[in-house]
Formats: C-alpha cells, sequence, structure tokens
C-alpha cells in the first residue's frame, strides 16, 4: 500500500476530516502558532500595528469566506459586499429597533438576523444565478450588489442615508479597539476552519471538480447544483457576519460605508495574489495588500488605487498562479531533492 | 430469462432536424460485455449521451436495472450505478492521477463509503499506481486512456459505458485495455463498449449492436455479425458500389 | 400625456448616447471575446481630453471628436498588441479581464491625481438653447449629442460593412482561424478593432462631457452601462448597442419618472440580472455568431 494510501479512510465526513488533519499537521501546527503569536499581538505591538493585524485579520477571514466559492468553485462573484452591506443593516436595525437588555444580547440578535438574512438572499437567488458561468455570473453578482446598495440607500425605512448608530459592545473595561481585535481574531480562527473543513471534505472534492470540469463531475456522480448552493450560502453567511462584526467596529454605519465595490474588488485580489483555489493564498494575499498599503504606503493614500492596479496586471501577466502556485513548484523540487 | 441490465427501448433522439439516434432499441445483458459499432456519425456517442442523462430524449425510454432512468439527472443516474468514459479523455487537468481517481470513488455508486479501496483497486487494475501523484496533463494518451477508465471503474458501476477507449493506442496497448475491461467485466461490471478497433471489439464482445445513420442496423453474436451482408454495406458501401 | 411624451424623448435621447457610449465594449466582446473592464476610464480619457482641448485651446467639444478620436485608437492598438494580448497568450481571456481591470483602476488614479475628483463640465457657448416641439422640450445640447451620436454609429456600421478593414474585422471575429489561414494578421486586426472601440469610447465621452459633469469615479457606471447595453441589445453590431442603449435609456428615464429619481440605477441592475438569466446573448445575439 502506496504512503497515500495509507492515508486514506473512508468517504465520511468525520474521516475525511480526520485523513485531512493528518495530511495537513505541518500546516496546522504553523496556523496553531501564528494564532498564538497574533494573540498575543497588543502586549508587543504599537496601538497603530494592533490596528493594522486587526484590518489584516478581517480581510484574510473575508477573503477566505469568497474563496470558499470562487477558489473552491470557480464561481467569482464580483458582488460579495451586498452581503457585507446586508448583514450590517439588518443586524443594526434590529438592534436599535428596538430595546435590549444588554448590549451583548442586542449583538447576538443581530448578528442572527443579519446572518439569517443573507442565507435567504443567497438561498433566494442561488438557484437562477448559479446557472451563470464566468464573467456572467461575475457580473451579476455585481448588479446584485449594486441594486442592494441602492435600495438600501434610497428607502427610507432602511436609513441607507441616514445612518445607523450601533451599540457599542465593548465592556467598559476593555479597550475598544482591543475588544474588536479580539473578536477578529476569533472570527478569522473560525472562517479559517470552516474553510479547511470544506476543503478536506467530500463537499471540497466536488467544488474542485466543478471548477475543474463541471460537465464531467456532474457524469461522477456530483451533485453539482446542491454543493454549489450550499457553498453560495455558507460564503454568503460567513461574509455576513464578518461584515456585521465590521459594522460594530465602526460604530456608525451608512449604505455607503458598507456596500462598497472595493470590499469586492479586494477579496478577489487577494485570493488572486496569493493563489486562487487554495485556503492559504487569500491569507497571504490578504497579509502582503494589508501590510502593502496601511504601512509601505501609507502616506500615499491617494495612490493605493494605482497599486492594486498595477500589482493585478503584474499578478496577471507574471504569476497567474499567485504566490503559492510560484512557491509550489519551487518547493516541490527542493523537497524532491530529499527522496 | 433474466431482464436486462439496460434497456434501451424505441429512442430516438432530434437536434433541429438531424435525426442523430431513429427508433433505437436494443438489451444489455447483465454481467456481459457488449459492443456498440458503426461508422462514424452513427450516432454512438449520441446513444451514450442519453443514457447518461446529458441530453434529454425525444422519444422512447429508457431502463436501467428495473427503473426508468431516462429523464433523470444526470448526476442521479451515476449514483445508480452507470459510468462513462469519455472518447475525447477529459481528465481533472490539474489534480493529480490520485485525486482523479479518488474523485471517482468519492461520489460513485457506493458514495463515500470505501473510498480508499475503490481508488485503490481502480489504480491497480488499470496500472496507474505507481503514477499516482503525476497531474493529469502531464500523461500520454496511453496512460489518458487507462485514467479514464480508472475513474471510471473507481465509481464502482454497475454498468460501464467505454467510448472508445482504445483510441489511439498501437496493438499492444489495445491488448492491454481490452485485458482490463475483461478483469472490469469478471468483477461483476456489465460493460457497453463503442470501439473503431474491430478486432478488440469482435474478441471481447459477447453481442454486438451495429448502428448506421442513428438507426441499429444488426445484433447479434460477433460472427454473425461480421457476416452481415449489411454490416458490410454500411462500411464499405453497397456491394454494387464497391463492385 | 405630455409627461410621457417628454419621458420618452428624454430616454430616447439619453439611449442614443448610451449606444454610443457601448458601442466599443460591444465590439471588443464580439469580435475578441475580451470583456473590457477599462472601458469606462477610455470613455472619461475622451472627456478629458476634449476638455483639456476646449480649456486651453478654445476648440468646441463637438469639433475636438475627431481629435480625440485618433489619439484614442492610436492609445488603443498599442494598449491592445502590447499589453492585452499578452495576457491572453500567456494566461487566458479570464486574465485579460482582470488586466483590463487593474489597467482601469491605475488610469482611474491618475486621473484624479491630475483633474482631482472634482466634476468638470465642458460647456459651450451654445449649451443654454433649447427647442421646444409642441408640447415638448429638448436642449440643445442633448439634441446635438444625440444627432453626434448617430453620426458616429452609422459611420461604424458602414465601416464595419463596406470598407475592407470592416470585412477583415468581421471575418476574423467569425472564424479567426480561417481568417488567419488566408493571410489575415490577427493580432492587427485585434489592434484595429480596440483603437477603433477605443476611438469610439473616446468619442462618446467627448460628447458626454457636455451633457453631463463627469469625474473619474463614473468610469464603473460606464463600464457596467455598456455591460448592460450589449446585455439587453446583443454583442458585437451598432444596431444591437442601438437597440440596448434605446431600450436603456427609455426604463431609466421612466424608472426615474414613475419611481423616483433615486431608483433607474438599480432598475438597470435588475434589468441586467433578469436579461442574464433570461436571454444571456442579448435581443439581438451575437453578431458574429452565424458561422461559429
Amino acid at each position: 500500500m502506496s504512503a497515500a494510501g495509507m492515508m486514506m479512510a473512508g468517504g465520511t465526513l468525520p474521516g475525511m476530516l480526520a485523513q485531512g488533519i493528518a495530511a495537513h499537521r505541518g500546516w496546522i501546527a504553523l496556523a496553531l502558532a501564528a494564532l498564538v503569536l497574533l494573540a498575543l499581538a497588543p502586549l508587543y505591538l504599537s496601538p497603530f500595528h494592533v490596528r493594522v493585524a486587526q484590518l489584516f485579520l478581517l480581510s484574510a477571514a473575508l477573503a477566505i469566506a469568497w474563496s470558499l466559492l470562487g477558489g473552491f468553485a470557480g464561481y467569482w462573484s464580483f458582488g460579495h459586499t451586498a452581503f457585507i452591506g446586508l448583514g450590517a443593516f439588518v443586524a443594526g436595525l434590529v438592534e436599535t429597533g428596538w430595546t435590549w437588555p444588554s448590549p451583548a444580547l442586542a449583538f447576538a440578535v443581530g448578528l442572527l438576523a443579519g446572518a439569517l438574512a443573507c442565507a435567504l438572499l443567497a438561498g433566494l437567488i442561488a438557484y437562477p444565478i448559479l446557472r451563470l458561468r464566468g464573467i456572467y455570473f461575475a457580473i451579476a453578482m455585481l448588479g446584485v450588489a449594486q441594486v442592494l446598495g441602492e435600495l438600501n440607500n434610497s428607502i427610507d425605512a432602511f436609513k441607507g442615508t441616514m445612518g445607523i448608530v450601533l451599540p457599542q459592545l465593548a465592556p467598559r473595561a476593555v479597550e475598544p479597539a482591543t475588544f474588536y481585535y479580539y473578536l477578529l481574531l476569533v472570527a478569522a480562527a473560525v472562517t479559517l476552519a470552516i474553510g479547511f473543513a470544506v476543503k478536506v471534505s467530500r463537499l471540497g472534492y466536488g467544488l474542485l471538480s466543478i471548477r475543474e470540469d463541471e460537465d464531467t463531475a456532474r457524469m461522477l456522480g456530483v451533485p453539482t447544483e446542491r454543493y454549489k448552493i450550499q457553498t453560495f450560502v455558507l460564503s454568503a453567511v460567513l461574509t455576513g457576519v464578518l461584515g456585521i462584526i465590521y459594522a460594530h467596529s465602526l460604530g456608525f454605519i451608512t449604505a455607503g460605508s458598507v456596500y462598497r465595490t472595493d470590499f469586492s474588488l479586494n477579496m478577489i485580489v487577494y485570493a488572486l495574489l496569493g493563489g486562487m483555489g487554495t485556503l492559504i493564498g487569500p491569507v497571504i494575499g490578504a497579509g502582503i495588500m494589508v501590510v502593502l498599503t496601511q504601512i509601505v504606503l501609507g502616506r500615499l493614500l491617494d495612490t493605493h488605487m494605482f497599486i492594486t492596479g498595477a500589482l493585478l496586471v503584474i499578478l496577471v501577466m507574471l504569476a497567474p498562479r499567485g504566490i503559492v502556485g510560484f512557491v509550489k513548484p519551487i518547493l516541490a523540487r527542493w523537497r524532491g531533492g530529499f527522496r | 430469462m433474466n431482464a436486462p441490465l439496460l434497456r434501451v427501448a424505441g429512442v430516438t433522439k432530434r437536434f433541429r432536424g438531424v435525426v442523430a439516434v431513429n427508433d433505437v432499441s436494443l438489451d444489455v445483458p447483465a454481467g456481459s460485455i457488449c459492443g456498440l459499432i458503426g461508422p462514424n456519425g452513427a450516432g454512438k456517442s449520441s446513444l451514450f449521451n442519453l443514457i447518461t442523462g446529458y441530453l434529454p430524449l425525444t422519444a422512447g425510454e429508457i431502463w436501467f436495472a428495473g427503473r426508468r432512468i431516462d429523464g433523470m439527472d444526470t448526476h442521479l443516474i451515476a449514483e445508480a450505478g452507470i459510468a462513462r468514459g469519455f472518447q475525447i479523455a477529459k481528465p481533472f487537468p490539474e489534480l493529480s492521477v490520485l485525486d482523479n481517481v479518488r474523485m471517482g470513488a468519492l461520489f460513485g455508486r457506493a458514495g463515500p463509503r470505501d473510498v480508499a479501496a475503490a481508488t485503490e483497486g481502480a489504480l491497480a487494475l488499470t496500472g496507474l499506481a505507481d503514477l499516482a501523484d503525476r497531474p493529469a496533463m502531464t500523461l500520454t494518451v496511453g496512460y489518458l486512456r487507462r485514467l479514464e477508465l480508472a475513474r471510471a471503474i473507481a465509481q464502482r458501476p454497475v454498468l460501464l459505458l467505454a467510448d472508445e477507449p482504445c483510441a489511439g493506442l498501437n496493438p499492444t496497448e489495445t491488448e492491454e485495455i481490452v485485458g482490463i475491461l475483461r478483469q472490469v467485466r469478471d468483477r461483476g461490471v456489465t460493460i457497453l463498449l463503442v470501439e473503431h478497433d474491430m478486432r478488440a471489439v469482435m474478441s471481447v464482445s459477447d453481442r454486438i449492436f451495429v448502428l448506421d445513420a442513428g438507426s441499429k442496423i444488426a445484433e447479434g453474436a460477433p460472427a454473425e455479425v461480421a457476416r452481415d451482408p449489411r454490416v458490410i454495406a454500411a462500411y464499405l458501401g453497397a456491394p454494387e458500389a464497391a463492385g | 400625456m405630455t409627461l410621457i411624451l417628454q419621458t420618452i424623448v428624454d430616454g430616447l435621447v439619453l439611449g442614443g448616447l448610451y449606444s454610443l457610449a457601448a458601442i466599443g465594449f460591444s465590439l471588443i466582446f464580439g469580435v475578441m471575446n475580451v470583456v473590457n473592464l477599462s472601458h469606462g476610464i477610455i470613455v472619461l480619457i475622451g472627456s478629458y481630453l476634449s476638455y483639456i482641448l476646449w480649456r486651453t485651446l478654445g476648440i468646441d467639444p463637438l469639433l475636438s471628436i475627431p481629435l480625440v478620436m485618433v489619439a484614442l485608437f492610436g492609445f488603443g492598438y498599442v494598449y491592445q498588441r502590447g499589453l492585452i494580448q499578452l495576457a491572453v497568450d500567456r494566461s487566458s481571456l479570464l486574465a485579460s479581464m482582470l488586466v483590463t481591470f487593474g489597467v482601469a483602476l491605475m488610469l482611474r488614479n491618475v486621473l484624479v491625481l491630475i483633474f482631482s475628483p472634482d466634476f468638470k463640465s465642458i460647456t459651450p457657448s451654445w449649451a443654454f438653447n433649447f427647442f421646444v416641439i409642441g408640447p415638448i422640450t429638448v436642449d440643445l445640447v442633448r439634441i446635438s449629442a444625440l444627432a453626434a451620436s448617430l453620426v458616429l454609429l452609422c459611420l461604424l456600421a458602414l465601416v464595419l460593412g463596406y470598407t475592407h478593414m470592416g470585412r477583415v474585422i468581421r471575418a476574423t471575429a467569425q472564424q479567426d482561424l480561417a481568417a488567419r489561414l488566408c493571410g489575415v494578421n490577427a493580432r492587427h486586426v485585434y489592434g484595429l478593432t480596440f483603437g477603433v472601440s477605443a476611438a469610439f469610447a473616446g468619442a462618446s465621452g467627448a460628447i458626454l462631457g457636455i451633457v453631463l459633469p463627469f469625474s473619474p469615479p463614473d468610469e464603473a457606471h460606464w463600464t457596467i452601462n455598456a455591460f448592460v447595453v450589449v446585455t439587453l441589445g446583443g454583442v458585437g453590431s451598432p444596431s444591437g448597442a442601438l437597440i440596448g442603449g434605446l431600450l436603456l435609456g427609455l426604463i431609466s428615464t421612466a424608472t426615474s419618472q414613475a419611481i423616483g429619481p433615486a431608483f433607474p440605477n438599480a432598475m438597470m441592475f435588475l434589468i441586467l440580472v433578469i436579461m442574464l438569466l433570461v436571454r444571456p446573448a442579448g435581443l439581438l445575439g451575437n453578431a458574429f455568431s452565424g458561422s461559429r
């Protein structure tokens, strides 16, 4: 039996998770180490750098959430900001529409309501919109985001222009910046874990086959429609939850501050930069871009768009597989020398 | 007399004026290898597309293991136990040989059970175990054909539709594929084989169906079919014209 | 009744502009299967070029159109052969789309740095006149913009239908391998197509500059606009762009009137999504798909 053979258990979820964890022992150790480092960050980083780290966590998590549908299944959505905005506003309206005994409860209800709204929207449009492929799907999602943003902005009941002041979540004893940092750390870790579970499960394999050749996948017995819809809803809910947390960290939101095309755009760029289709790629991409825009180019705010654009062009021309795609063959050759 | 595993009954497929399959009926007995032959354009691949549910029927019925499957969703037909290898090999290019075959095992008839055994078995049967880690797109034609078969075998099908598995292969490679098909049949899988290599088809099939221009023109044991004047005419042209 | 007529007229006038603003995008999509996400920024470059010519040399914007077209034709040709073709060769069509997106971002930033994000507009001396036809009022600016658009669209249709270059473009679009076997330099043809497309996009920018105030972030709107027009009317032909544009114009003004001035955009996207689901090829389909 080959080494690979010994790794293969059954195809049920527990079996595949166990197998996946075993196969990725090194990566998991690395991730845990990184988590510990990040958890201790407020102790050794300046407040500015903690904010940068916070932005990194949010960006990486969003990129992973997007990547479930975009990277794994190959359906690139250009409109994921729709879920950020929808989640944020539904949560905001629910939390401010009634008086809640405590901010924690308000948040919990808001989170649930926002997540549910995203799930509903995704579930409703999934079947028709996932029949579109490639650029048509991408633009259709962009359209959805625009429609939602405009409606949210124009209909007074949704308070898009007036804005919503969200209840302060941080307990009085804790510095808000620190509080949201840890909240996002947990959210990012959970998102990563979910991404990993998807990747090593049967669903993940199915999505992979959909990306490679959807018609052949169906003939192999992959329930493509069901998998696409499930992934779309999951991606939407994760994005929505992250959007809700982000909104609370802002404190005050308008339609224009949460329905932003550059949110959608960034998610794609992070995944592309790091390596489309991988789990670690979006994280790497987010890290590089956040450091680049916040630290390296921090002073040159008005050139961010230029840099992002230039990066995109260079990436596509020189490293279409992203950093992971660039590094992998080098690593393989290096390891090959050890056999 | 056992009911046939696959029954194609009066199946017709019309594409906007072109009749690709014209009132074709055939029965494939369980545990056999049946050959489906005919000149190019006879409708053989179309028939496979109809059986797997990739295309809807214009008329007729298709029965599999006592269930009517025409009109069923493609992936449900696969789950029911029909696997297909393609005429033009369609592996998942970026994935390794192992992952390609495993894909078949994960989603085949037995679903998530015994994935390891099915994958290992398929790789061993097709002689691909040593190439397990290679990306599929680096394989030569001969190995691609085997990968195509391995993936289908990993699905643990009841019926295997093999669409020209020997296309582009030299006689030695063809013999190897035929050997694999025999072993697959010995494990209880029924095979419906489309092939242009006459020697291969004749040597391995229990029964042969001949299609020409969408219609079935002959069926029977290989020897009978080889002598049938209608079959000869279909391949070579009418005797008067050849004379 | 007057209101309905006025709305329809406004819609058609706006629609004519939309058609011209979209034809470049449509051509590239039809001939080369490239989704040019930098279309909108090219339109805006046309606007800004016309603006500079007007402010520094006093050239009337309508007269600046030929100059803008020539300049952008050159830009388009170089852009296609120098960058986009490379992206397609090295990666894929999807990659070329991303490259155009990156370029759009870069150029947008450049425009903001040069001109500031403030809205600019071009107001020639004759801008404040208007016509009254029966109960309908149309201002001179819009009418002349519409006229210019229609003239240019006809010009393009003539070029595509009756000139050698037009024939070569159409042949390459329908069957590029066969065209190449007949001695057509496909890359050169793609360059020409992009050049023509950029020229017309720039022309529409120059015209739009007198009708609407413009600023760099508008580029996204004009790219999406082009996509919607193409989705509505069909890919690759001036008539498709005309139908799509007119429809879009009518829908815009009708929505503005019936539901509210804040909603035309939302409606546009709703129509886009619905069309994509129901008939993605557009009303006239792909002009070049006849023998594909």
